[in-house]
């Protein structure tokens, strides 16, 4: 048995709204779409698992770490952003692109029902960084653009560096056996 | 047509930044808004300070003290907001000012040469030569120093 609705003639207004993690770089805090994050994980637990990339192809990007049979490159989050540098406790694993991000903090979730464009006043490199800028508690936080950490470019730069250093080393070892 | 139109006058809005004054055409501003939060956030667009939240619009703040005083502003208290333009469309732009703004309505006079092109000219109000604003060459008046690298990215 259904009740019909008091106010089924006037159109409810769905208010879509997004849930995402706010993160903190450098007392910098950051909005990323919570379904853009497969896994966040303390450094420390990824300590042992992080290989260096000895050729420094992006500044910005010193490690790569293997999940699920995928190469994630570990970008810096102070670097990325120009912050000062700190020490960051976690990595945000993406789902949709190859890289890791390392960040000081989360700070909690949130659920955003607007985000505003980017003001074209805004003319360099935070237009790949930013999908637009969210008001939250009478806070302006930029909400992330994944794809923005490292170019198609990048991802090439980094994957010839990975692959020449995995050469390299499996030389080594054949040299060793 | 006003008054001031029929005698070749145009309406400006007198501004404060640092220690001078200039004037801005007065149907590009909207309004002068009071000392908000400024919100700061890793960018690296020349002369971009941040953003200020006015009526529920998000509002870019252009710091222009260094180029039209040479060094930063500490004693602003209000912000004008004034429209910029982006070809056909246009966005709200803020300027930190002083607080200290009038009407005016004056001649333009030619800009004097040598004088950097976000002059557009200048009004005599009184005693007082008062250079008019230029806001979208004064705004890329910067733009070639734009440091795309990451290590200049955030401007406090």
């Amino acid at each position: 048995m259904k009740f019909a609705s008091n106010d089924s003639s006037k159109p409810r207004r769905a208010r879509h709204s997004e849930a995402v993690i706010l993160f903190c770089i450098a007392n910098q805090t950051f909005a990323i779409a919570a379904d853009a994050v497969q896994e966040i994980r303390s450094t420390d637990s990824l300590g042992g698992a992080a290989i260096e990339i000895e050729q420094a192809e992006v500044p910005k990007v010193r490690h790569l770490v293997e999940r699920a049979r995928r190469t994630y490159y570990v970008v810096s989050g102070c670097a990325h952003f120009g912050l000062r540098v700190t020490r960051p406790t976690l990595v945000l694993i993406l789902r949709q692109i190859r890289a890791a991000v390392l960040v000081d903090s989360i700070e909690r979730m949130a659920d955003v029902t607007t985000i505003h464009p980017l003001p074209r006043a805004f003319e360099g490199e935070e237009r790949k960084w930013y999908r637009g800028l969210t008001y939250l508690e009478d806070r302006v936080i930029p909400v992330i653009h994944p794809g923005g950490f490292l170019t198609v470019e990048e991802f090439a730069r980094l994957d010839q560096a990975a692959a020449a250093s995995n050469a390299a080393q499996q030389m080594v070892g054949a040299e060793q056996g | 047509m006003t008054a001031a139109e029929q005698t070749g006058k145009q309406s400006y809005v007198l501004l404060h930044v640092g220690n001078r004054r200039f004037a801005l055409r007065s149907e590009l501003v909207e309004e002068l808004a009071p000392p908000v939060r400024l919100h700061h956030f890793p960018n690296t667009t020349a002369l971009v300070a941040g953003v200020i939240v006015r009526r529920g619009r998000i509002v870019p703040v252009y710091d222009v003290a260094p180029v039209l005083c040479g060094r930063e502003s500490s004693i602003h208290r209000f912000y004008l907001v004034a429209r910029r333009s982006f070809g056909t469309d246009s966005e709200a732009s803020a300027i930190p000012v002083n607080g200290e703004c009038e009407l005016a309505s004056a001649e333009l006079l030619p800009t004097a040469v040598g004088e950097p092109g976000y002059f557009t000219g200048s009004l005599e109000v009184g005693d007082e030569k008062i250079q008019v604003l230029n806001l979208e060459a004064l705004v890329r008046s910067r733009a070639g120093s734009n440091d795309s690298s990451n290590s200049a990215g955030f401007r406090r």
